[in-house]
Parts: structure tokens; C-alpha cells; sequence
């Protein structure tokens, strides 16, 4: 081997991965650190940054303990993932379980089921407006059977998982029931996993004399941990993101009354409506630390329910 | 062989798509003998039809400039722009209607019209442009933003409701806001004990209105204070928490959803939700097309009418609130004096009153200036249009935009996020406190932003 030719061979490798390793750095790295870095300074995108120390810190800290701006978008966002992630991965496992039955037209079902996920978000955002109206909505028309008080969904600052306004859906109970309807993706990869799911294991349950729920207990659900734990990440990271429908529902403002304000939306308001690009990357900054914060919570509490083929990790 | 048909198929595919792009941006390009101005706005479908027409007339008008308008509807306009400025390759031109202009032009991030154009000519079009349209643009004493259409509120009121509950033809005008409050009870209907139909229900977006119409100020320029704690500003708030009380917070809140957004036949007034409502200058065309389809189905139209809102000029009550869109010639644009032509052109300045004329027809749009207004073609045109021409009339009172002030956006959030809480909520609250605290919050947050010099004060030091 000639020595140009070790050279090349040295090179080759960076020069194949060298548009992701751009796309890293220039996407990825650089923001990640310039954020960090603007996360000091008081910035408004058009003159070049200030330094202020942990200023912008001490404000979400203050705004965080007053319940104000980002303390209100962090309570919201909490409730909304709170109240989403757990619905959403237990329908979307009682559907990948319904859906794995061997009935006619399975096919047509799954198809069905899955569709919403493939609705654009501004698409479903406007036909869960209408349909969510609180005078001439289809939803509630079904509820004025049980509420006397038909309830206000995205006009209404109530939340329905509180001791305050129980039953009384808000504009976050609206975000949640949307998020259900785009379940479909998850419940995908749950149909995946349980026909990955080893035949045998049921067999021998048979055998035992096992019903359909201790199969389910026992089998299924201990099989479909891992999926469980991965979409349970996922779920809370794409409630913390979730940006399109809440602008459209929200009119781009968390109205009514900032309840509808979760974090990514202030974020937004912050860096592009009210140009505190420093405020704002202290927010993302604070995000990402309990988003990681819950994530290693998550992964601790994994060793107890988290089942690899038989195995607790 | 066969095998490298698709292979063959796909790159003529690419091929054709290439030469297709190719001739988009030859037949886009701008003749060789003109300065390209490059204007970025938001407006599309009937308006975005409009638009284009502007920019044809006046490319057709010009042996030196060639405006090539870019349209981009959507939300992340603000964010391209900034993207573009920071990244030393603004637009020309751009129109805006949202209240930032304080904010941007104290960040440097505009021109004012003193730094593009002579200023003899900046003087004429001050004079040239309506009080109302004036005051959306004027920071620090420099025109940084022209008013390209103004966007006047007033009552419209269903004439055939209000003359039925009243038994009686309807006023002209209100004479105060409890002459409101009583047309508005009569006309409010419940059936079966539910609510059907209501008279008027404040709009929490429009303390901004009502405040200066009770004579209220937000912000007093000669202090550069933040003004939310005014006793008249309360005053009309709790005039519009009077209606809470009265019809419900589930009511109120019911009854908004949707409103200002419903399109045509679904709009509240027209589908008779309610009798009255505070609406801009577009909804005429919605009522006339309305009107228009009775006729033509034999049927005698539901008469409309429109309202200014009751003040009193005694007790300093502004007749109403005003904003607009806005031309913002961004700093560092290659061809300021060319977007400075085109906003001539499009305020009808220097002899381009009749072009102004016909753009404010065809989009049903409030001429920014007195002397468009009065040209005959456009006079005709009020003529025609009865309603309309209500509002052209208002644009020449006393209305007042939201504060010209650095944080406006957040101002004006803050203030309607509060009078959401107040109007949607039956839990007691404290609202004179609740407007001092807004009111202590956002002096901090000004004070805290121009703590730090403007960007004319740096440039002067630089000087």
C-alpha cells in the first residue's frame, strides 16, 4: 500500500460521514452551545448580546416561585404531559391489543385507527376547534347530556384533573383529547412489538390454564415494556415540544389567559414576539435540564418494570 | 437495458423539473434597466390578487424601480426577518401589523423614513397621512413605519334587531356606553331559560378601545410612563366585567369562541348571535354579500348599521382605537430609495391619488390620506357603499393606537390575558390591583430594556 493511498484511506472514512458530521455541528453543536452561551447575555437578535450574569436564570426563578410566565407555561406544560402521556399510552396499547385480534377486516381498522396520525397538525388543529366549540360543537352536543354546564375546551381556563374544576375540560383537557386522536404513531409500534411478542410464552399460559386479562398482565404488557418506557420518553419530550396546535387553538397567544401557554410556546413569544433571545434560551436551558432530569428519573424507575426478553434491567 | 429504464425516466423527470425552476425565476426576473426593490408581505388569496395589482401598476408606472413582491402568509414571518437582517440581507421593504414598530426601530432594526428619503418629502407625506394614520408610525420623533391601511372598530348593530326590541327606529349614534347597556339588555334573548341571542358582549382584545373611549390612557408620552393604573382605564373594565356579571362567565365564554375569525355567513352579526358587535371595516363586505343574496333569492335584506363607540370628548374620551399595516423599511436594505417610491405610490402621494383610490376599492381598504378619500372615484365608491363609508368617516377622529412604546407586543398581551381572566372567570378578583400590578410590571420591563442606550444613541456616540 502506497503511502497516499494509507492517506486516503485514513481520510475516507470522515469524508463519507462528513455531511452529517456538518449537519451536527453546524445544527446541532452550534446552537447547542450558542444557546448556552445567550442564555447570559440579554439579546434581541438584532444588536449583538450583552452579558448579565445569571440574570435571565433569576427571573425564570422568580417567574417559576411568583407562578407567572414561565412558572404558569411550566405548571401547564406539567399537566399537559401529566394528563397526556399516561392516557395516550394506555389507548394506544388497548388499541394495538383490539387491533392484533384476528377479525374481519383487521386491515381496514388498523387503517383506520392510524389515519388521524397522518392528518396534518394545522388540518386537525381547525376541525378540533370546530368540533370542540362550546355552543355548536359535535363533542359537546354529546355532553349536554351529563353537564348541565356544557364545558368551554379551548375558551375555558378550567383544568379537568383538578381538584379545583373536576370534570370541567379547558383548553389543556382540548390539547390532551387532540393528542389522543394523533395516537396512532405509538400505537403502531405497539402493534409491532406485540407481534414480535414469542408465541410460546402464551402457549405455555394455555397450558396453565391462563385467562385472557393474566395473559395480558403476565405476557403481553412485561413484553411491551421496553416500547412502553420508550414511548413514555418520547411522549414526554413531544408533549414539552408540542408547538403547532397550541399556536393555532391559542391564536398564538396560550389564551384563553395563558392556559394554553406551555413552554414552547412562551419560548417562541419570548425570543420572536418580545426579543429576549437571552430569557428565551435560559427557558430551553431549564427545559432541557428537567426534560433530563425526568428522563433519568424515568430510566431509575425502569429497573423495576422494564422487562428485556425475561430480563429486569 | 431494461434495467436502466427507470434510472433513464427518473433523470429525464429531474431534467424537466430543473428547466421548469429555470424558466420560473427567468420569467421572475427583473428587467436589466431597474433597480429591484424586494417586498416581503404577508397578505394572500383575495387580498394577495390585490397586492400584485399594486405592484403591476406601479412597475408599469416606473422606468427605475421594479418592485418584486414576496408573499408570505403564516406565522414565522418576524423570525425570517430577523433571520434575514442578522444575515446582512434584508428585504426592501416589508408590511407588518402587529405593534413592534417602537421595539424594532429602538433596536436599529429599521430606517426611518428621515434617513431613505429627502426631508421635504418625508414632511409632505406627513401632512399627506390622517392623524390616525400618522400616530401607528411616529417613535422618538421619526417616522419609522407608513400606514398602507387603517383598521378602524366600530359597533355594527342588526337594525332590524335593535328597531324590533327597542319599538322604535334606531339612534344614530350612542350617546354613552349605558345607552349601549340598554339596547344591548333589550336585545338579548333567552329561550327555554338558555341563552340565544346576546346584544353586545365586550371582546377581552378591546380594553384598547374602550379605555381611551372612557377617556383612559395606557401610556403618557410626556413621562414615559405606563399608565394601566388610570382610573378611567379601570373604569372601563369594570364597565366590561358588568357584562360578565350579567350574562355568566360560561356565557361569555361560550360566546366568544371563534368570534372575531368566523368568515362570512358564519360571522356572529350575520348569523345573528348578536345584535351588536365591535368589528373593523373588512366585515362590510361580508354584510353586503349577505345582503346581496337575500335580494336574490326575493327576499328583503336585513338592514345593518354602524355605531362609532360612545364617548365623551368632555371627559377626554378618544373616539376609538386604531391600528393598521404598516410599510417598515428594513436597516441595511439595498434599495431604500426605491421602497421609499413604492410607499409614495401606494399613500397616493405626489400625484398617485387616483392609484391610491383604486387599491382602497379594490380591497375595501381605509385610505390612509383625506385627499384619497375625497378624489371623486373614491367618493363615488363611498356612495355605493353606505356602511364603509361609516368608517372612513371614523378614520378621520380622534383614534389611538396601541402605545408606540418598546415591549408593546407584551403589553398588549399582558393587558388582554387580564381582562380574559376578568371576562371568562366568575371568581371575585381584585381588578384595580390586578392593573397596578400590570402596570408596575411593565414600567420594569421598559425601564429595564431602555436602560440600555437606542440604537441612535449608540450611533451618536459613535459620531
Amino acid at each position: 500500500m502506497s503511502v497516499r493511498s494509507g492517506k486516503l484511506h485514513r481520510f475516507a472514512p470522515w469524508l463519507f460521514i462528513s455531511p452529517w458530521l456538518l449537519g451536527l455541528l453546524g445544527l446541532f453543536a452550534y446552537p447547542f452551545v450558542a444557546s448556552l452561551i445567550w442564555s447570559f447575555t440579554e439579546y434581541d437578535l438584532l444588536t449583538a448580546p450583552r452579558y448579565v450574569g445569571t440574570d435571565n436564570y433569576q427571573r425564570v426563578a422568580d417567574e417559576i416561585l411568583r407562578g407567572e410566565g414561565f412558572g404558569k407555561a411550566l405548571w401547564n406544560t406539567f399537566y399537559y404531559a401529566a394528563v397526556s402521556v399516561p392516557l395516550s399510552t394506555i389507548l394506544a396499547i388497548l388499541l394495538a391489543v383490539m387491533l392484533n385480534w384476528k377479525v374481519r377486516g383487521q386491515a381496514v381498522f388498523r387503517t383506520l385507527f392510524y389515519l388521524p396520525s397522518m392528518v396534518p397538525m394545522v388540518a386537525s388543529s381547525i376541525l378540533w376547534l370546530w368540533l370542540l366549540d362550546p355552543r355548536d360543537g359535535m363533542v359537546n352536543g354529546v355532553l349536554a347530556m351529563f353537564y348541565d354546564v356544557p364545558p368551554l375546551w379551548f375558551q375555558g381556563m378550567q383544568e379537568a384533573f383538578s381538584l379545583e374544576s373536576p370534570f370541567q375540560f379547558g383548553s389543556k383537557d382540548g390539547l390532551t383529547l387532540m393528542s389522543l386522536w394523533g395516537v396512532g404513531n405509538f400505537m403502531l409500534i405497539y402493534l409491532a412489538a406485540i407481534g414480535d411478542v414469542d408465541q410460546s410464552l402464551y402457549q405455555a399460559a394455555d397450558l396453565e390454564g391462563a385467562g385472557i386479562w393474566q395473559k395480558f398482565r403476565h405476557i403481553t404488557l412485561p413484553m411491551l415494556s421496553p416500547i412502553i418506557f420508550f414511548n413514555i420518553i418520547l411522549g414526554i419530550i413531544q408533549s414539552v415540544q408540542a408547538f403547532t396546535q397550541i399556536y393555532i387553538v391559542s391564536e398564538g397567544t396560550g389564551q384563553p389567559a395563558e392556559s394554553s401557554l406551555l413552554i414552547s410556546l412562551q419560548l417562541f413569544l419570548s425570543a420572536f414576539r418580545d426579543l429576549e433571545m437571552g430569557y428565551a434560551s435560559a427557558i430551553a436551558w431549564v427545559l432541557f435540564v428537567i426534560l433530563a432530569l425526568a428522563t433519568w428519573g424515568l430510566f431509575r424507575t425502569s429497573r423495576n418494570w422494564v422487562h428485556y426478553r425475561g430480563v429486569r434491567m | 437495458m431494461p434495467r436502466r429504464i427507470p434510472t433513464i425516466l427518473f433523470l429525464l423527470f429531474a431534467l424537466a423539473i430543473a428547466v421548469w425552476g429555470t424558466t420560473i425565476s427567468l420569467t421572475s426576473e427583473t428587467p436589466e434597466d431597474r433597480e429591484e426593490v424586494v417586498f416581503w408581505h404577508f397578505w394572500s388569496g383575495p387580498d394577495g390578487a390585490i397586492v400584485d395589482d399594486v405592484v403591476r401598476r406601479f412597475n408599469e408606472s416606473q422606468s427605475n424601480y421594479f418592485v418584486r413582491a414576496v408573499s408570505m402568509p403564516g406565522n414565522n414571518f418576524d423570525m425570517k426577518l430577523f433571520l434575514a437582517i442578522t444575515g446582512g440581507d434584508p428585504p426592501d421593504l416589508i408590511n407588518q401589523d402587529d405593534p413592534i414598530v417602537a421595539d424594532w426601530a429602538f433596536r436599529g432594526a429599521l430606517y426611518s423614513m428621515e434617513e431613505i428619503a429627502p426631508s421635504e418629502e418625508v414632511e409632505r407625506l406627513r401632512e399627506w397621512l390622517l392623524p390616525s394614520a400618522r400616530s401607528l408610525g411616529e417613535y422618538d420623533g421619526k417616522l419609522y413605519a407608513v400606514c398602507n391601511g387603517l383598521d378602524i372598530r366600530a359597533l355594527y348593530f342588526n337594525q332590524d334587531l335593535v328597531e324590533s326590541a327597542l319599538q322604535s327606529p334606531a339612534p344614530k349614534s350612542l350617546e354613552s356606553y349605558h345607552q349601549l347597556d340598554q339596547i344591548a339588555r333589550a336585545c338579548t334573548k333567552y329561550t327555554d331559560g338558555e341563552l340565544t341571542q346576546i346584544g353586545y358582549l365586550p371582546d377581552p382584545r378591546r380594553l384598547w378601545a374602550w379605555g381611551p373611549a372612557f377617556g383612559g390612557d395606557f401610556y403618557d408620552e410626556a413621562t414615559s410612563e405606563i399608565t394601566t393604573d388610570d382610573p378611567r382605564i379601570l373604569n372601563a373594565l369594570e364597565w366590561m366585567v358588568s357584562y360578565r356579571r350579567e350574562l355568566g362567565a360560561n356565557n361569555v365564554a361560550t360566546y366568544r369562541q371563534n368570534d372575531q375569525s368566523l368568515p362570512n355567513k358564519m360571522f356572529p352579526l350575520l348569523a345573528e348571535r348578536y345584535a351588536i358587535i365591535l368589528d373593523g371595516q373588512w366585515r362590510v363586505r361580508d354584510i353586503e354579500a349577505a345582503q346581496q343574496q337575500s335580494r336574490e333569492r326575493g327576499q328583503q335584506p336585513t338592514r345593518y348599521g354602524v355605531w362609532p363607540l360612545p364617548h365623551d370628548p368632555q371627559q377626554n374620551g378618544k373616539a376609538g382605537w386604531v391600528n393598521g399595516n404598516v410599510f417598515l423599511v428594513p436597516r441595511h436594505a439595498e434599495n431604500a430609495s426605491g421602497a421609499w417610491e413604492f410607499i409614495k405610490f401606494w399613500t397616493g402621494m405626489d400625484g398617485h391619488q387616483s392609484q391610491a383610490a383604486t387599491t382602497c376599492m379594490a380591497g375595501g381598504w381605509i385610505p390612509v390620506s383625506q385627499q384619497v378619500s375625497e378624489s371623486p372615484e373614491f367618493q363615488q365608491y363611498l356612495q355605493d357603499h353606505p356602511l364603509f363609508a361609516r368608517f372612513v368617516e371614523f378614520s378621520q377622529t380622534e383614534q389611538v393606537p396601541t402605545p408606540i412604546i418598546p415591549a408593546a407586543a407584551r403589553y398588549y398581551r399582558e393587558v388582554n390575558n387580564l381582562v380574559q381572566r376578568a371576562m371568562y372567570s366568575d371568581e371575585p378578583m381584585d381588578l384595580n390591583a390586578e392593573l397596578v400590578s400590570i402596570d408596575k410590571a411593565m414600567q420594569d420591563h421598559l425601564d429595564r430594556i431602555t436602560s440600555r442606550p437606542s440604537f441612535d444613541e449608540e450611533s451618536k456616540r459613535h459620531d
